[in-house]
């Protein structure tokens, strides 16, 4: 008897989709292969993680389920783009989510785990998220916790000024790749930071939808042929927003299609959709204006404060790149190999793209563990810094090309400032382990049990639970929790990471939580209340020596409280800003985060400001 | 015998005359009629003062019956002479008023703001679009209210429609400058004026409603909605996405392992498929309320802001930062945009404005919106203003005795005069 490879399960399921969008047609490398992990499948499909159910709401109808087991599925490697079988849609939505959760899980060490709870027993999928590809008619698309569902709209462009669709056509949220990553991402951040959903600040909700394009963004520079397309047209300058055009006009003016030039995709998220709502472009874009460290003062809406993020993210991945590729343009030149856009030699094109695709997944990596890294509720752009800066170091002690400077560098010229920080030199930046922030020994925690990399067992979990809550008591100065308040904890996971180094790193992640109910006007006692929380991320190695604990302290309502007091200014100018709260269509306090309140954060809402 | 001298001060009211500027709120409900007058020397035919309409409306849910009472008095008090009449936006409460009446006054300029004027494609686009919607509304409105009961959300979106349509002939007045030969001015953010319509020593500066795209794209309520069926407006209708033979019913074997249960269904109908009317009636009555024309009198020392009902969140980003804040500490008269609502003038506004250094009037009362005006807003107001601010339906009616009543004001603040059925404020020059 000998080994037989073969008989092994496939490693990838290949599924077509749309790199981009379907208005960019075979343009780009506009018709990609996604390496889905194989898993077995029922019709939907339907696997472990997701249940594409094609349900229209609209028009109340289902439509034909697809098989991707079926023969002639297989062998095409997946059904071939098509915008009028709604089949492809299913196959790209499942293909797309898919992807997004793998890297997901990559980044984080551990299988991913959705943020709802409290479905039914006999629900078959109650711990699938379901992907409704055609849900209803709106131009809108959005992850809902409580319908436990991610819906896509359809709508009709713009009659009189659709862009680059036809006046009328339908259009397809879900034939998006972007907006498909960006959806999908916004589950999964809810699945690892439950309260991040709960709007406590500006930065709350800019910062779920700023996490949800930079990874779709992030995942533009692994479609290959994409990418090696848009090097040759930008010369290797890959963020420029307008690409040359593939041909140079000959008279000066283009005539030809090849001679028109366009904007640059790579650095764009959903096209289509900008064209459809008569936008003339795409809906978003990675580096947007110049840095202005003014802006965070005056843009409120959740996407433009959110687009700051974003740009100073990709800030720091472009720059990176450019140092990357700078000791191979040298060469290139050196050798009298000329580098202007559309004459790149095929190897150094080749090259570069390798380069551009390497340091992206660094960057989406370092911001999906950041996520571990930061504190439980009420995060801000600052905080965010200080995780991916703690994060990267954790794993890449020597940082040879300056990553986290880059970071840094790139958040202070938009005026990101961390809080209670004395500098912003990266030491500074880095989360204070307890024993130096509060002088005492490092806490540790005896006896949480887990076995990686299986998930936690409900009983492991229950007992970690108790474990975790008498810990907190017991330590809660050293760990930045009130003493008098009930310490609830709230997740917990067992990491294990592999280092460039080769070794292995395993960690415990834990949530403590605390809250207590304040009104919202501290002079006013008949105000209506709301439930104001803070807590502790613990970051623990192995042994259960506590490593970081990331707080947001909930303290006391004594006039003191800065959070406290931002938060209810928050809610008050939140209040201002909606129509319907002026015309006492909307009271205050159906804002306010409360027991048993229903969806803090509404996304469809939120996405309907676009 | 020496007259005994008492303690109190006596206060004078202040009187009208030559050197003084009187802006005089008329109480006609919910909506808004102001009248400023300014003083000129040597002005034609003797006339002491030049006078200027801002805006002329009421709501149909709060009307007092006072407008047309309101209108002719202004006609006495002008001699029918005005030098602007200024429509800040085509709300009824701010135009209903506009009537024929107006055809035997003499008007020298009628000012609107920029998306009022037929001839801009920019604006004839934008109000084609709301137009269709609001009267799609008001008839699915009014359709359901025959059979179905309204909750008090719905009457508050019924009467924001309302306030949308039937502005037809106020309008076709106002663009045809009333038939008396008046200028009609189109004027947006970042426009000024100088002495016009020969009122010397004003300058009149306008900062809204801009031109700018950001602006523009808040004005698109959401497209592709299938918000009422059978519409006749180009996108009212739902769209089928698929092919008949790609189309299953609940009880086909092949969704038997994917299908919602019935509850489950109605949730998701209820959910997705039910459009928020509601929302977007509100979302069109604020888009109105952006286009408002934001008018900042400049007149010998005196700053004097007229927002009509823009919001204050919207129109300081079209302004440079620094230049909107310095506006705000100037001010030395504010009439309080959209009759008093939190979400026009927010606290940091008003926070914004320099304490004690100006007066405030707002043409306002509790209905049809209770919401409206905000307290905490007029409780802050007050104490910005120095208590120099009154509410027009403070003024108890005698005509009127069911009105809506406003805060009691047992002594009127200084500078404040009160008439028959409105209220002067004085500035002696």
């Amino acid at each position: 008897m000998s080994y037989n490879m073969n008989d092994e399960t496939p490693a990838e399921r290949p599924l077509k989709a749309y790199a981009f969008d379907p208005s960019q047609g075979h343009n780009l490398g506009n018709f990609m292969t996604v390496p889905v992990r194989y898993e077995p499948l029922q019709a939907g499909p339907v696997g472990e993680y997701l249940a594409v159910v094609d349900y229209d709401a609209s028009n109340n109808t289902y439509y034909q389920p697809v098989d991707l087991d079926d023969r002639a599925v297989l062998l095409r490697g997946g059904l071939d783009p098509s915008e009028s079988d709604p089949r492809f849609h299913q196959q790209m939505v499942y293909a797309v989510a898919s992807e997004t959760i793998r890297r997901f899980e990559i980044a984080l060490g551990r299988k991913i785990r959705w943020g709802f709870r409290g479905a039914k027993k006999d629900d078959a999928f109650s711990r699938k998220l379901r992907i409704m590809p055609h849900a209803m008619q709106e131009a809108n698309a959005y992850y809902d916790r409580d319908l436990r569902a991610i819906v896509f709209g359809y709508f009709p462009a713009s009659e009189s000024d659709p862009g680059t669709n036809l006046p009328g056509q339908t259009v397809f949220t879900c034939l998006s790749h972007d907006i498909i990553a960006h959806e999908t991402t916004h589950a999964l951040i809810d699945g690892q930071r439950e309260f991040f959903m709960e709007p406590t600040g500006p930065d709350t909700p800019a910062f779920h939808e700023a996490f949800a394009d930079i990874i779709a963004l992030f995942q533009h520079f692994s479609y290959r042929d994409a990418l090696l397309e848009m090097i040759q047209r930008t010369g290797g300058r890959i963020y420029q927003q307008q690409l040359a055009p593939r041909v140079e006009p000959a008279t000066g003016r283009p005539v030809i299609q090849d001679e028109l030039s366009t904007t640059n995709p790579l650095v764009e998220l959903a096209q289509q959709f900008g064209e459809a709502m008569g936008m003339r472009k795409a809906l978003r874009e990675a580096l947007g204006t110049e840095p202005n460290s003014t802006a965070l003062r005056t843009l409120f809406e959740p996407h433009e404060r959110g687009s700051i993020l974003v740009a100073a993210v990709f800030d720091a991945f472009f720059t990176i790149y450019m140092r990357r590729t700078r000791d191979l343009m040298r060469i290139a030149q050196s050798a009298g190999s000329v580098t202007s856009p559309g004459n790149l030699h095929p190897d150094l094109a080749n090259r570069l793209a390798g380069e551009a695709a390497k340091a992206a997944q660094h960057f989406a990596n370092i911001c999906i563990r950041a996520l571990d890294y930061s504190p439980p509720i009420d995060i801000t752009f600052g905080d965010f810094l200080r995780a991916m800066v703690t994060a990267d170091y954790d794993l890449v002690p020597t940082d040879r090309y300056g990553y986290r400077a880059a970071l840094i560098e790139a958040f202070r010229l938009r005026g990101i400032y961390p809080e209670g920080v004395t500098s912003l030199a990266e030491e500074s930046l880095r989360w204070c382990p307890p024993d130096v922030l509060k002088g005492i020994p490092a806490p540790v925690c005896e006896g949480l049990e887990f076995d990686i990399p299986k998930p936690t067992t409900p009983a492991q979990k229950a007992k970690n639970a108790k474990i975790l809550s008498r810990f907190g008591k017991i330590n809660a100065r050293a760990l930045g929790l009130n003493s008098d308040a009930k310490v609830q904890a709230f997740s917990f996971h067992a990491i294990h990471r592999v280092t460039p180094s080769g070794g292995v790193k395993v960690e415990m992640i834990a949530e403590l939580m605390q809250q207590m109910e304040v009104p919202l006007d501290r002079a006013d006692k008949s105000s209506p209340e709301f439930t104001f929380r803070g807590g502790t991320t613990l970051v623990l190695d192995d042994k259960g020596t506590v490593r970081y604990a990331i707080q947001k302290n909930l303290g006391r309502d004594d006039g003191h409280n800065v959070r406290l007091q931002r938060q209810r200014e928050y809610y008050y100018s939140s209040e201002a800003a909606m129509a319907m709260a002026t015309y006492g269509g909307r009271e205050i306090s159906d804002l306010l985060p409360r027991p048993g309140h229903k969806r803090p954060m509404n996304f469809g809402l939120v996405h309907r400001g676009y | 015998m020496v007259a005994k001298k008492t303690n109190k001060k006596s206060v004078k009211p202040p009187k009208f005359g030559p050197s003084t500027i009187r802006v005089r709120m008329y109480r006609i409900g919910f909506g808004d009629c102001f009248l400023v007058s300014l003083p000129v020397a040597n002005g034609a035919g003797g006339d002491t003062h030049k006078h200027i309409l801002v805006d002329c409306g009421v709501h149909a849910k709060g009307d007092l019956d006072m407008i047309d009472r309101a209108v002719d008095h202004v006609g006495v008090t002008t001699g029918k002479k005005l030098a602007i009449v200024i429509a800040t936006h085509s709300h009824q409460d701010h135009i209903s008023g506009f009537s024929n009446k107006f055809t035997s006054f003499e008007i020298d300029e009628v000012w609107m703001p920029w998306c009022e004027d037929p001839k801009d494609p920019q604006a004839a686009k934008i109000t084609k679009r709301h137009a269709a919607l609001a009267e799609n509304l008001e008839r699915h409105f009014a359709t359901e209210a025959r059979t179905a009961r309204v909750d008090k959300t719905r009457a508050a979106a019924m009467a924001a429609v309302a306030n949308l349509v039937q502005n037809k002939t106020s309008l076709g007045l106002l663009r045809s400058g009333f038939s008396v030969g008046a200028d009609v001015r189109y004027l947006s953010a970042g426009d000024s004026l100088k002495n016009p319509a020969g009122v010397p020593g004003l300058s009149v500066r306008f900062l809204g409603p801009p031109r700018d795209e950001k602006f523009l794209s808040k004005m698109d309520p959401p497209t592709g909605h299938s918000y009422l069926k059978g519409g006749t407006s180009e996108r009212l209708h739902a769209i089928e996405p698929f092919a008949e033979r790609w189309r299953l019913s609940a009880n086909d074997p092949a969704v038997a392992h994917l299908r919602f249960s019935a509850t489950a269904t109605e949730e998701l109908q209820k959910e997705l498929a039910t459009p928020s009317l509601n929302a977007l009636a509100f979302a069109l009555d604020q888009y109105k309320n952006n286009t408002s024309l934001v008018s900042l009198f400049s007149f010998r020392g005196q700053q004097m802001l007229f927002p009509g009902d823009a919001q204050w969140g919207n129109w300081k980003f079209w302004l440079d930062q620094d230049d909107a804040e310095t506006i705000l500490q100037a001010v030395t008269f504010f009439k309080v945009a959209h009759h008093g609502s939190h979400n026009a003038t927010p606290t940091d506004a008003l926070e914004k404005m320099s304490k004690g250094k100006f007066a405030a009037m707002v043409s306002t009362q509790n209905v049809p919106w209770d919401s409206i005006p905000r307290i905490p807003l007029m409780t802050r107001l007050g104490e910005m203003t120095k208590d120099r601010v009154v509410r027009s339906d403070s003024l108890a009616l005698v005509d009127a005795p069911k009105a809506p009543k406003g805060p009691a004001l047992t002594e009127l603040p200084k500078g404040f005069v009160q008439g028959d059925f409105w209220y002067d404020y004085l500035i002696k020059l």
